[in-house]
């Protein structure tokens, strides 16, 4: 990152010897578009131009700010929280790591973390390709083009709990038109209300149908953006769909498919409004995901120590595995 | 005024040590620009990068140590003391 910077700032004749912190880059562009319009100060490009432009960095402040008020200072409390039993603000008990203790070993929030992770990786094995398929198969020009994205972006525009609401009832046995469909034509057994095989299906359905489009639609502006030369080659190549597909498109849809992998790895560790709408959690605890059973713990019982230790740790393991994910995906091949 | 914080000793010390090592890492980069290489981790790292991986993983190792056994959590802070050392050392 700091390398970065450097470079951006070399244009402007600017010596800057290393940054510091994460903003640097927007700091640099600041400095160098501020160089840019001071012709008259054509010599000012020595060492000392360093101390003048400094003050861009308060263009930052803003950012600093409400990132401050919205994730550090929540953040630290939350921190605090965890090492302490708390019954009032005056009124508490420093219990060191005990929470951390009984979080991690606690059978329940195991079984919802397997539970929860099952369900990421079974969200991206079934989303992701389908996604790029369902953008390979879209119209590249014509009035389909339009027709296609208005058809795949409508899921994307109902919101979290009316989506909820929707499969709620689509998937009931007795008057869904989904449910009633696979109990009374296809014949088989479903009751998402009672099996737990069946609970979680339907809301892995419901994330598939309301999330997909939105790996479809990344996909196809990744498509959208290859230059034509490239088919009108492998044309003249004889190349087959399926080795256009893994040769041209794939390759070039590794920066979108980056951003849908985290995005999409990122909303289902976190799934709660869907399932708690259709399902609670049930049925038992079939489809209680991290998420839900943190919510019960923090706001249902407000047990506030448990519920800080236990958001840490799914803090972390989201750091983890989005840290892994973005290097993966994008310093391989370099 | 941060009364609703419910400040504690042991974790004020650990954000003001994080906020140190923050104001360290810059003042060190203003010094002494980091240079990216590459390590056992076998990617391109700068020593920041190095220092974010280290404290993820310090992390994870206090917190593997804190569900699976009962021995003493400073035996566990020099494990991941020696972790966090190590990946910016050789990572």
């Amino acid at each position: 990152m700091t390398g970065k910077g450097a470079e951006e700032l070399a244009p402007a004749g600017a010596t800057v010897a290393g940054g510091q912190v994460a903003g640097e880059i927007l700091t640099g562009d600041v400095l160098a578009g501020a160089a840019r319009e001071a012709p008259g100060e054509q010599d000012a490009s020595r060492a000392d131009s360093r101390t003048k432009n400094n003050r861009a960095w308060f263009l930052v402040l803003p950012v600093v700010v409400s990132v401050a008020f919205t994730a550090v200072i929540p953040l630290m409390t939350v921190v605090n929280f965890s090492v302490q039993d708390i019954f009032s603000p005056t009124d508490r008990i420093f219990v060191g790591l005990d929470w951390f203790r009984s979080v991690t070993r606690d059978p329940e929030i195991r079984a919802a973390l397997l539970r929860t992770l099952l369900f990421s990786a079974q969200v991206l094995l079934l989303e992701i390709p389908l996604g790029v398929a369902l953008a390979v198969s879209m119209p590249r020009r014509g009035a389909g083009v339009s027709v296609a994205l208005v058809l795949v972006a409508l899921p994307l525009l109902i919101p979290w709990n009316v989506v909820g609401t929707i499969w709620q009832i689509f998937a009931r046995g007795d008057i869904g038109l989904g449910g009633w469909t696979i109990n009374n034509v296809l014949g088989v057994n479903f009751n998402y209300t009672l099996d737990s095989t069946d609970a979680w299906i339907t809301v892995l359905l419901m994330d598939v149908w309301h999330w997909t489009p939105l790996v479809a639609l990344l996909a196809y502006a990744g498509l959208r953006s290859i230059p034509e030369p490239y088919f009108q080659a492998a044309q003249i190549d004889g190349a087959s769909a399926w080795a256009t597909f893994r040769h041209i498109q794939l390759p070039r849809l590794r920066g979108v498919l980056t951003i849908a992998i985290l995005l999409r790895f990122m909303d289902s560790f976190m799934i709660y409004t869907e399932p708690f709408v259709v399902t609670g959690g049930g049925p038992g605890n079939a489809t209680s995901f991290l998420s839900i059973l943190l919510s019960k713990i923090a706001v249902g019982q407000f047990d506030l120590g448990p519920a800080g230790a236990f958001s840490l740790l799914y803090f972390l393991i989201v750091q983890i595995v989005s840290y892994v994910f973005f290097t993966v995906l994008t310093r391989t091949g370099r | 005024m941060f009364e609703w914080m419910v400040w504690t000793l042991p974790t004020a010390l650990v954000f003001v040590g994080l906020a140190l090592l923050l104001a360290g890492m810059a003042v060190w980069a203003r010094i002494s620009p980091p240079v990216a290489r590459r390590g056992f981790l076998r990617i391109e790292t700068d020593r920041g990068d190095r220092l974010y991986i280290g404290l993820i993983s310090a992390a994870v190792v206090l917190t593997v140590w804190i569900a699976v056994t009962d021995l003493s959590m400073w035996l566990a802070l020099a494990c991941a003391l020696l972790t966090a050392l190590v990946i910016g050392r050789w990572g």
